[in-house]
């Protein structure tokens, strides 16, 4: 199976570029190995600002792995080692300057399934703006009914601030994860298939919310859902064993995939 | 709606936090684990002079003691092991589920009582007492489960109604009086038995037949004193094996038309085995290392007798005995720390031994799970 | 594969009887006879010492006894036991007044008793020098006063309300069964009771009154009298020293095994072993309390800081101090089990939502790991108290004293003196039982202790079962 996708490599696929005023994130000749099995290959691609991008491919082809790297979860594991670059704002996430929590606090995190803390719907929201400083109740309260809003989430929650976060159902929770690292104002929002264990009406309003954000932020989002890619995203790029496939607009690589490989995933042939 | 606005600012300071915690909690962990190896190097270093001095004679003062240690060890194992695997087969297999809940933590509480209670009754209550009804109490060992089998008999026999007012299910909780009833009624039968057949007196006549010497505290009393120490922790580890027996493959069985005894028997416990094994080797070695009971009810006397109704010493009411006695440095000093080390070398292993079999046996209900 | 492993092969299905009722034979009921079995030992252990423990301090009825002979003896009947050889059988009386009969107790055969009353004027005292006495009361004097029947009743009951130090000067004049008096001093009783005059209510008023002076007073008489105050205050303390210095050294020993060591085959090995030491006997850790904090560590802060006290040591024996820091070594497996437990069932996406909003290594842990394993701990802190409380071997060699002349904790500066040794209830227990004076006196008191120590580790038991069980229920919120 591997010599008959390298066998179709004899074009590569042209980079995407974009300007360094569009480029949010950039990532160049990036590889990265769990205890020496490689998990990701020769990764570049850039990622605009204020847009939404998807990461599609079958499990275990990296996309989880990618967005763990561009917010240097993997500082927790000691037998992942990595080369190559990635830039935030032009900025090397690894340089040895690079502090790693204000490197988290510009790119936020969800997570798959929703991790609430055990503290009140308050506490979970307010978590991250207590780790940076401290701020009168006024002000806070102010940046915790934003966040909230912005999440979609204060309507429901507005009365009841202090009961605790486990409560809350499923879709509720994972609109409470997303608005407790708004809180915190990121740059940039990676989100690791936010919906995949929510029900439909949940993933809808995930979905909205997404589309909402990206006014404020540069979005990148994990999927293994194709139609949720093609509803909500601007570009696609597509992973297979590690490497970057096909990269591009949404349309196009949803309607005129350039390769047989894009093209047999998107349309289920092989997963 | 516009964000309000947030000033960050950057803060040295909690890193500098982070690195100085981190460095602690390792600082603490590892001086905690270095003070726990402290232990063995302490216990090597102290019998190294025993070497020097190569004593064969005054090691083989220990000898009656290694002896007594395993005398009173194997006697609570006797008493301990059926007792508690029958009672752990019973509660993971054959009682109810609300029986079963409550009933677990009430035997593991057994655990909790001290043991210098334990060996308090035993000693200066349990001792006394049996020695006045030797016969009584033999008899209760041979007729309680004769007794039960009985009422397993008797209820195979009786009406479907009373049947299900009285379930197997339940049986655990509603043996309870049966088996007291019956311990009255072996207590009432003995005292005749003895005076027909036994010539009167079970005591005197196991001494002129048999040349047996009776000690208050013997072999017996320390047996079912430790046996009761011993029991909850063999039941809850063996309890908790047999329980995780994926129950596809009971019901495997089943289907198969074996009853739920035979499924037992043919399936949970060749699978269970190594965990059922490591709980009787930690019975094992509780057994072997505690000291309380063994001091209050064996009468520590050193002793090479295989009886059941003479007395024994063991190497750690030696030490509790001897021990603040011993001038440091001196060679009886020397001796007790080598019963130590020799304590802790034999629960240490066997321990080991326990775990290592246990986290095989997880690893295989995990591959079981999986391929079921 | 792992079906013939799991001995499947075994059940061949020729070899299995098919029966239609698909009963199990009588097997069941012996496994069923095992639990009933063992139900009914701990039962019966906690209603004896219930019943033994409590009863002991509910005034019992006094006898007057009238023998064939003509003798008269006065005493609480304890129990008969048949003669040999069929002859009868005899009764034990507690017949006090240990310094004129030599003896506290008379077996007495019933055959031989000609006549048995119970007269309401009997009366017992229990007095500071030579235990209970057992009479009747002739009269009071106090100074030119001299009290009979109802009068001196009041006065005795009124002064025993007082403290030793401000009583009225008084003396009872006490009449054996044989008809000897003993002038027995005011300020040296401590408990006058007349129970075959005393109705229920005061039975059981006087009953709680002797629980209490049980519980806050300290032993009399070579401890067959008084209460187990000091003991229990010694437990206590020591099971607080022992939980200061093994939390958090526990704790941090978990923390550094299950969040910061790396995670490999060293890590396993160290996991396995401590476990293990969970499993060492309590004497090993006796015996390393002793070579290494007493006489190690004790010894050479004796030679340079006491050296003018020397050579009778200060640290350099067994003491509060060591006794603590030998019971937490002990309980140290407990805690960092317990406490590694409640970590690692914290789910990873609790630490990863932490760091990913840009907490550090140590405010995640502070913030949202150890609160969450908060209970975790508390059960392990618990457990090891628990362990701690019932543990009477180590103690024996490391600071444990039959009668403590000096509490541990008094005014004298600094207040807790750490080198001082210690009473403890099991090492009373054991002490009052296999080396008292007169164990048959002091059995009484011995099953109340026993009954004090069983219910004080069966309650912190209790607390960290329902601890674990309200964590388990919280993470089954989660779910």
């Amino acid at each position: 199976m591997l010599a008959s996708l390298s066998s179709e490599n004899v074009a590569p696929a042209p980079v995407m570029r974009f300007s360094a005023e569009q480029c949010c994130l950039s990532i160049a000749q990036f590889y990265l190995a769990y205890a020496g099995k490689t998990a990701l290959h020769d990764l570049t691609l850039d990622l605009p600002r204020h847009h939404v991008t998807a990461f599609i491919g079958p499990s275990g082809c990296g996309k989880s792995t990618l967005l763990r790297a561009i917010n240097r979860l993997h500082d927790l594991n000691e037998s992942v080692t990595h080369s190559g670059h990635i830039q935030l704002e032009g900025q090397d996430i690894h340089a040895p300057d690079m502090n790693v929590t204000e490197l988290r606090r510009r790119v936020g995190m969800v997570f798959q399934t929703p991790n609430p803390f055990p503290m009140s719907i308050y506490e979970n929201v307010a978590f991250g703006l207590r780790l940076q400083q401290r701020l009168p109740k006024r002000k806070r309260d102010d940046i915790i009914e934003w966040a909230l809003t912005s999440a979609a989430l204060w309507d429901e929650v507005k009365d009841q601030l202090h009961r605790s976060a486990w409560q809350l159902s499923g879709g509720q929770q994972q609109r409470l994860v997303i608005a407790r690292t708004l809180a915190i104002k990121p740059d940039v929002l990676l989100l690791d298939e936010p919906a995949s264990a929510l029900d439909p009406i949940s993933t809808l309003k995930i979905e909205e919310l997404i589309r909402n954000l990206k006014s404020q932020l540069t979005l990148v989002l994990v999927t293994h859902n194709m139609q949720q890619a093609a509803r909500v995203s601007d570009y696609t790029a597509f992973l297979q064993q590690g490497e970057l496939v096909e990269y591009g607009p949404t349309d196009q690589v949803f309607t005129n995939p350039r390769l047989q490989r894009t093209e047999n995933y998107i349309t289920g042939r092989i997963t | 709606m516009t964000p309000p606005r947030l000033p960050f600012s950057r803060q040295p300071l909690r890193h500098v936090q982070d690195r100085l915690a981190t460095g602690l909690i390792t600082a603490g962990g590892i001086g905690v684990l270095l003070a726990i190896l402290a232990i063995s190097v302490f216990l090597i270093w102290e019998t190294l002079p025993l070497l020097a001095i190569g004593d064969t004679f005054s090691l083989a003062k220990l000898s009656p003691l290694a002896w007594g240690t395993l005398k009173a060890a194997l006697a609570a194992m006797l008493f301990a092991t059926p007792i508690a695997l029958g009672a752990a087969m019973y509660s993971a297999l054959f009682m109810s589920a609300r029986l079963r809940s409550r009933l677990k933590p009430t035997l593991e509480l057994m655990e909790a009582v001290p043991g210098v209670v334990i060996g308090f009754i035993a000693g200066l209550l349990l001792a006394p007492w049996v020695e006045r009804h030797l016969a009584s109490t033999l008899m209760m060992i041979i007729w309680l489960p004769l007794s039960a089998a009985l009422a397993g008999y008797l209820w195979y026999r009786t009406a479907a109604s009373v049947r299900q007012r009285l379930p197997l299910s339940w049986a655990g909780l509603w043996f309870v009086p049966w088996l007291a009833g019956m311990a009255v009624l072996a207590m009432w039968l003995a005292p005749i038995i003895e005076q027909h057949w036994l010539g009167g007196d079970l005591r005197r006549l196991l001494d002129q037949r048999y040349g047996l010497d009776y000690a208050t505290r013997n072999a017996l009393i320390v047996g079912i004193a430790m046996g009761f120490a011993v029991i909850p922790s063999i039941y809850s580890l063996a309890e908790d094996a047999l329980a995780d027996v994926p129950p596809t493959l009971m019901e495997g069985a089943q289907a198969l038309g074996a009853s739920r005894w035979q499924a037992l028997w043919k399936v949970a416990l060749p699978t269970a085995g190594p965990g059922v094994f490591s709980a009787v080797m930690i019975g094992a070695g509780r057994a072997v290392g505690e000291t309380m009971i063994v001091l209050m009810a064996s009468g520590n006397t050193a002793l090479f007798s295989a009886s059941p109704f003479e007395g024994l010493r063991s190497l750690s009411a030696s030490i509790a005995i001897e021990l603040p006695e011993a001038s440091p440095g001196g060679m009886t000093y020397h001796l007790l720390i080598l019963a130590a080390l020799a304590l802790f070398i034999f629960t240490f292993m066997v321990n080991t031994l326990a775990e290592i079999v246990r986290q095989h046996l997880r690893r295989r209900y995990q591959r079981l799970g999986s391929t079921l | 594969m792992h079906w013939q492993r799991a001995g499947f092969s075994n059940v061949g299905f020729s070899k299995i009887r098919l029966s239609k009722t698909g009963s199990s034979g009588l097997w069941p009921w012996l496994c069923a006879a095992c639990v009933a079995l063992s139900l009914l030992m701990l039962v019966s252990l906690l209603t004896l010492l219930a019943i033994r423990g409590l009863g002991h301090f509910w005034p019992a009825s006094l006898e007057e006894v009238t023998l064939n002979s003509g003798d008269i003896v006065i005493g609480q009947p304890v129990r008969e036991t048949a003669l040999p050889n069929g002859a009868g059988t005899e009764r034990l009386y507690f017949t006090g007044n240990q310094e004129v009969t030599g003896n506290n107790w008379q077996w007495i055969a019933i055959d031989e008793i000609s006549q048995q009353s119970e007269p309401a004027d009997l009366i017992r005292v229990a007095r500071t020098p030579w235990g209970d006495f057992i009479g009747r009361l002739v009269a009071v004097e106090s100074g030119e006063l001299r009290l009979t029947q109802h009068a001196a009743w009041a006065f005795i009951h009124e002064a025993l309300t007082l403290p030793v130090s401000q009583r009225p000067p008084g003396i009872l004049l006490l009449a054996t069964a044989d008809g000897r008096t003993l002038r027995q001093p005011l300020a040296s009783v401590t408990h006058f009771q007349s129970p075959n005059a005393m109705s229920w209510g005061q039975k059981t008023i006087a009953w709680g009154q002797r629980i209490w002076q049980f519980l806050s007073e300290g032993p009399r008489a070579a401890n067959t009298g008084g209460g187990v105050w000091p003991a229990i205050f010694g437990t206590v303390l020591m099971v607080i020293l022992m939980s200061v210095i093994v939390t958090p050294f526990g704790v941090l020993a978990a923390i550094y095994l299950n969040e910061i060591a790396h995670q490999n085959r060293l890590t396993r090995l160290v996991r396995i072993s401590v476990r293990n030491l969970a499993g060492v006997p309590s004497i090993v850790y006796g015996v390393f309390g002793l070579g290494v904090f007493v006489y190690g560590i004790g010894g050479s802060i004796d030679s340079w800081f006491f050296s003018d006290k020397l050579p009778s040591p200060t640290f350099g024996t067994g003491g509060l101090l060591w006794a603590s820091l030998t019971l937490a070594l002990l309980t140290l497996p407990v805690v960092i089990v317990a406490t590694e437990e409640g970590l690692a069932r914290i789910p990873d996406a609790q630490r990863e939502g932490a760091v990913a909003l840009g907490a550090t290594r140590l405010e995640m842990l502070t913030r949202v790991v150890l609160p969450m394993a908060t209970p975790a701990m508390l059960t392990g802190v618990i457990l090891a108290v628990a362990r701690a409380a019932g543990e009477v071997a180590p103690l024996m060699l490391v600071g444990v004293a039959k009668l403590a002349p000096q509490m541990p904790v008094d005014g004298e500066f600094p207040y807790l003196h750490l080198e001082r040794k210690f009473m403890h209830l099991g090492y009373h227990l054991f002490d009052t039982a296999f080396h008292g004076e007169d164990v048959q006196a002091a059995i009484p008191l011995v099953f109340a202790t026993a009954l004090l120590l069983v219910l004080i580790v069966l309650l912190l038991n209790l607390t960290a079962i329902f601890l674990r069980h309200y964590l388990r229920r919280q993470r089954g919120n989660e779910c």
